[in-house]
């Protein structure tokens, strides 16, 4: 409320101190005595002195301008992809941490890093291991939790999964660890390290989507892990003692043999990546492997792609020396040259493929899923792709912050838009009807009255189900205004028409009378104009409604539907209990910022309507 | 007095029928042809003439040819059904239920209950707080307690209904664990007597504690200041400077000129809570009232159920707006000379 003292005499007014710049800039005029006032200073002027002395309508003011502007500026740098969803993406917690290895890896000198689902599992050159980036994927499987006897050991090679992650020691003891499910961590007898009598040492180990790979150095292979969703599926008979390599993708690997040919290992090929295409021929030196398509080097150093190319994996970049080594990531590549430098092509959602301008030069690169990491010569670590998400993510894997953004983008302009609707009808159907009186007053007011009586959720619901079914997003948007617009005009439309009786006996209404003015011009452009200011009241709070009852009604799911977001069904996401128990990030930071705007709308509608009331000038 | 009663009830009466048309003319807005639905199976095996002549017979069996204006009669039951019998809204059929394969009638009985318990004790607890509150405010204004109770109410008033919802689900069955999260009653529980209504209650009682509490923020303000208006008046100087006690100038002078404006709000906030404040609340929480039946509904496409639930609402608002006039009367003496 009014915070300045009750003794009549205004310079003992208090001042909000941001803005008695503001004051000192556009109205430079001392404060006056009521007489002096009421000579030089129009009602408008008084008023925006009033609001502006009270700071609480001030602040809200300044935080509801920034939040506007937030949400309408914004959107133009944080693009909304309505398509996006990635499985490996789901109920991300929020931070940028997923880049961010220990110091400790850097200066002990990296032997090996390995990329997982939004974590990193890396070992240094005394063998200690290191996980960082979002390891706790549930309440009670944590990565970050690393068992005793693999901290212990002297790790030499890592491996991670999507959650799980493996280590091998230097005595070729392979460690797992993480969610046991589905078998990720349940090691093949032959590879149990009590009952393996260390007769061959291991080549190569990779863990994917619940499955994991291993070579061994006498051509054997082992796999296992899910084995529903992925087809791990090996022919052993056919292939042991002549595997050379392998590369997993999200649901299958494939083998290099020792005669430099590739094949899949099972049967019958399920994936696309497994059909390799017959021309391929013996020569081929390395290969990897992405979510869905595979990459081979070749001996003359050329690179061939096959599989499911998704994200333009298969727009293979030139290259301005010989390859030394590939590794794939999610939707891409990264390739490491002769001369030291790194090339990355493929998917560009999260700046995988930005690589450093000023990188040094490269001894060796770890990639996977949206991360890459370089290592330097000099022994620095540089890092690319993605860092995290600042919001986290929702349960389809998108981006929550870009979601907000550029819901709340959609939601103000809602708002905005049908309270426009509603000042329009209200304005002109209550002028008239307070200008004539009689019949006119009579049939408006009913219509009003009918309006008014309708119960509004429940028929907003019903309105927006029948015509909101035929057409598309956008329209069903307009339509969405429409509704809240002709539903919440009864209010404005008494309280103008009110104020029209008290006007339409002024002397200036009879003046224009009688100088011949037409009626709706007296109306419209005579009296309107001096009611504007009682009616900004008004107006200021059917924004803050409008905007609740839109979010009301896309939490219904009878507002803008999905997957077009709106601050109302971003909360929709939010009406599972499991949502609000483990993946609080999907409704505080939209939650809080909805509330606050809405606050800030009525405490702004607050000030207003003090500003307004020459009672709370103490007079 | 009964004049203006009578007047009013007349003209509510009139309201009805026109937004039950209006409801009526929307719903057949929707493309659905029964009739169609029915026929289509046989357009292969009949000749074209056939199929035409069977179809048009049974669109007139089904009512389906007669002008909207006609529907409409014999749907609200002013008017014989095809079979010669009146089944109506007015004799009490409120249609059949596509989704439940029943009548609507006998669908709404438990959601109905449930909404009218959590509706009715909400509103007892939310006036009996809000009402003392909002006079102490405005007697104490602009002191300290005032000052706090105003910042606590802008942002409970300010918040969406749903929001506080899924904070209070957070904070009371989440964290603390004191109430289940949603539901009516304990899965598979056969309690009966006392038990079952102690279970009930714990189950509604976060609902209810979210209603009172998104209630309390905007009555509070409402009656502080009506109040406040109020006990800026000279009759109230007059009484104070007769030597009245203060207790007698608040409650008899003051609060008796304030009710007027706050039963007005008073009756719009309820009817906002039985409608749309509940129908956020139950869809919130889970629980098997009336708001979340028509949600249900109009998710399904259930139309027939949707319109009879429409009607629910809006005799719920009517009979609102016409509680408001008769507190009007109640409470202020001049309106019954006026009218």
């Amino acid at each position: 409320m009014d915070n300045k003292s009750n003794n009549g005499s205004a310079a003992a007014k208090k001042e909000f101190f941001l803005f008695r710049w503001i004051r000192r800039l556009f109205f430079p005029n001392k404060e006056l005595d009521i007489y002096a006032e009421e000579q030089m200073q129009s009602p408008f002027r008084v008023v925006v002195r009033n609001f502006f002395s009270k700071p609480t309508a001030v602040v809200a003011l300044i935080v509801f301008i920034i939040i506007a502007l937030f949400v309408f500026i914004a959107p133009h740098f944080v693009t909304l992809d309505l398509g996006e969803q990635d499985s490996t993406l789901v109920f991300v917690s929020p931070g940028s941490n997923m880049m961010k290895y220990p110091s400790e890896l850097k200066e002990n000198g990296v032997a090996d890093i390995a990329v997982g689902n939004n974590y990193s599992v890396g070992a240094d050159k005394n063998g200690k291991i290191y996980v960082w980036g979002k390891a706790k994927l549930t309440k009670v499987i944590d990565l970050g939790n690393i068992p005793e006897e693999v901290s212990s050991a002297k790790i030499v090679k890592v491996a991670a999964g999507a959650d799980h992650a493996l280590a091998l020691d230097d005595q070729g003891t392979i460690y797992a660890w993480g969610s046991d499910r589905l078998g990720q961590t349940t090691l093949p007898s032959e590879l149990k390290s009590n009952n393996r009598l260390h007769e061959f040492g291991i080549k190569e180990i990779h863990a994917a989507n619940q499955f994991s790979v291993v070579v061994t150095d006498d051509g054997r292979l082992f796999t296992w892990g899910n084995s529903n969703l992925a087809d791990i599926d090996y022919d052993a008979e056919k292939y042991d003692g002549h595997v050379v390599s392998a590369a997993v993708t999200n649901f299958t690997y494939v083998i290099l043999l020792d005669d430099g040919t590739v094949t899949m290992g099972g049967f019958a090929p399920k994936f696309s990546e497994q059909r390799v295409p017959d021309d391929l021929g013996s020569n081929v030196k390395a290969i990897t492997g992405s979510s869905s398509s595979i990459l081979a080097l070749l001996e003359d150093g050329s690179l061939r792609i096959w599989g499911n190319s998704v994200k333009g994996e298969n727009s293979i970049p030139q290259f301005t020396s010989p390859i030394k080594k590939i590794a794939g990531g999610r939707y891409h590549y990264t390739a490491l040259l002769e001369n030291g430098s790194v090339v990355s092509w493929g998917g560009t959602r999260y700046n995988q493929t930005s690589v450093p301008e000023n990188l040094g030069e490269v001894e060796d690169i770890f990639v996977g899923s949206f991360q890459n990491y370089a290592l330097q010569k000099d022994g620095e670590i540089r890092t690319w792709g993605l860092k995290g998400f600042i919001f986290g993510t929702d349960g389809l894997g998108r981006d929550v912050f870009s979601r907000l953004v550029n819901g709340g983008r959609m939601t103000m302009t809602i708002g905005a838009l049908s309270v426009v609707i509603e000042m329009i009808i209200g304005i002109i159907l209550g002028g008239i009807a307070g200008y004539f009186g009689g019949v006119v007053d009579m049939v408006v007011m009913r219509i009003a009255e009918i309006v008014s009586s309708m119960p509004f959720i429940p028929f907003a619901m019903i309105l927006s189900a029948v015509m909101g079914t035929r057409v598309s997003v956008e329209q069903r948007m307009y339509i969405i205004m429409v509704i809240l617009g002709i539903l919440s005009w009864p209010g404005l439309c008494r309280l103008v028409r009110a104020q029209m009786f008290a006007q339409r006996e002024m002397e200036y209404v009879i003046a224009a009378k009688a100088l011949g003015v037409k009626e709706s011009k007296i109306i419209f452009s005579h009296i309107i104009p001096n009611v504007m200011s009682v009616c900004l009241v008004s107006i200021t709070l059917a924004f803050g409604t409008s905007m609740l009852t839109e979010s009301s009604l896309s939490y219904l799911g009878f507002g803008v539907p999905l997957p077009t977001p709106t601050w109302g069904n971003m909360l929709d996401n939010a009406k599972n209990s499991i949502v609000i128990q483990n993946y609080w990030w999907n409704w505080v930071f939209v939650g809080a910022i909805f509330g606050i705007a809405c606050i800030c709308i009525n405490l702004i509608g607050d000030g207003l309507r003090d500003a307004l009331d020459p009672k709370a000038n103490g007079r | 007095m009964k004049k203006y009663l009578l007047k009013r009830v007349i003209y509510l009466i009139i309201v009805f029928f026109f937004v039950s048309l209006m409801m009526y003319m929307i719903y057949n807005l929707i493309p659905s042809d029964p009739a169609l639905v029915q026929m289509e199976p046989l357009r292969k095996t009949l000749k074209p003439e056939e199929w035409t002549r069977q179809y048009q017979e049974l669109r007139r069996q089904l009512g389906l040819d007669a002008p909207l204006i006609v529907r409409y009669a014999r749907w609200m039951g002013f008017m014989r059904d095809v079979d010669g019998n009146f089944s109506g809204l007015l004799q009490g059929d409120f249609g059949f239920s596509t989704s439940y394969k029943r009548n609507v009638i006998d669908i709404i009985g438990v959601p109905m209950q449930n909404s009218i318990i959590l509706n009715l004790v909400s509103t007892i607890l939310t006036l009996a707080i809000t009402i003392p509150l909002g006079i102490y405010c405005a007697v104490h204004a602009r002191k300290a307690a005032d000052s706090a109770l105003q910042a606590f109410t802008v942002v409970g008033y300010s918040l969406p209904t749903f929001l506080i919802g899924i904070l209070f689900i957070y904070i009371f069955a989440v964290l603390l664990g004191w109430f289940p999260t949603g539901g009516a009653k304990t899965p598979g529980s056969t309690y009966t007597g006392v038990m079952e209504f102690i279970d009930r209650m714990h189950y509604m009682a976060l609902p209810i504690i979210v209603l009172v509490f998104t209630g309390l923020a905007g009555m509070t303000r409402t009656v502080r200041a009506a109040m406040m208006d109020t006990l800026t008046q000279d009759y109230i100087r007059t009484a104070r400077a007769k030597g009245l006690k203060e207790k007698v100038v608040i409650y008899s002078h003051a609060w008796r000129n304030a009710l007027l404006p706050v039963s007005t709000s008073i009756m719009g906030w309820m009817i906002g809570v039985f409608t749309g404040g509940s129908l956020v609340i139950e869809n919130t929480f889970a629980l098997n009232g009336t708001g979340r039946l028509y949600w249900a509904a109009l998710t399904s496409t259930d139309y027939e159920l949707v319109l009879a639930m429409q009607m629910f609402y809006t005799l719920i608002s009517l009979i609102g707006v016409l509680l408001t006039d008769i507190s009007y009367t109640l409470v202020d003496p001049r309106v019954r000379i006026d009218k």
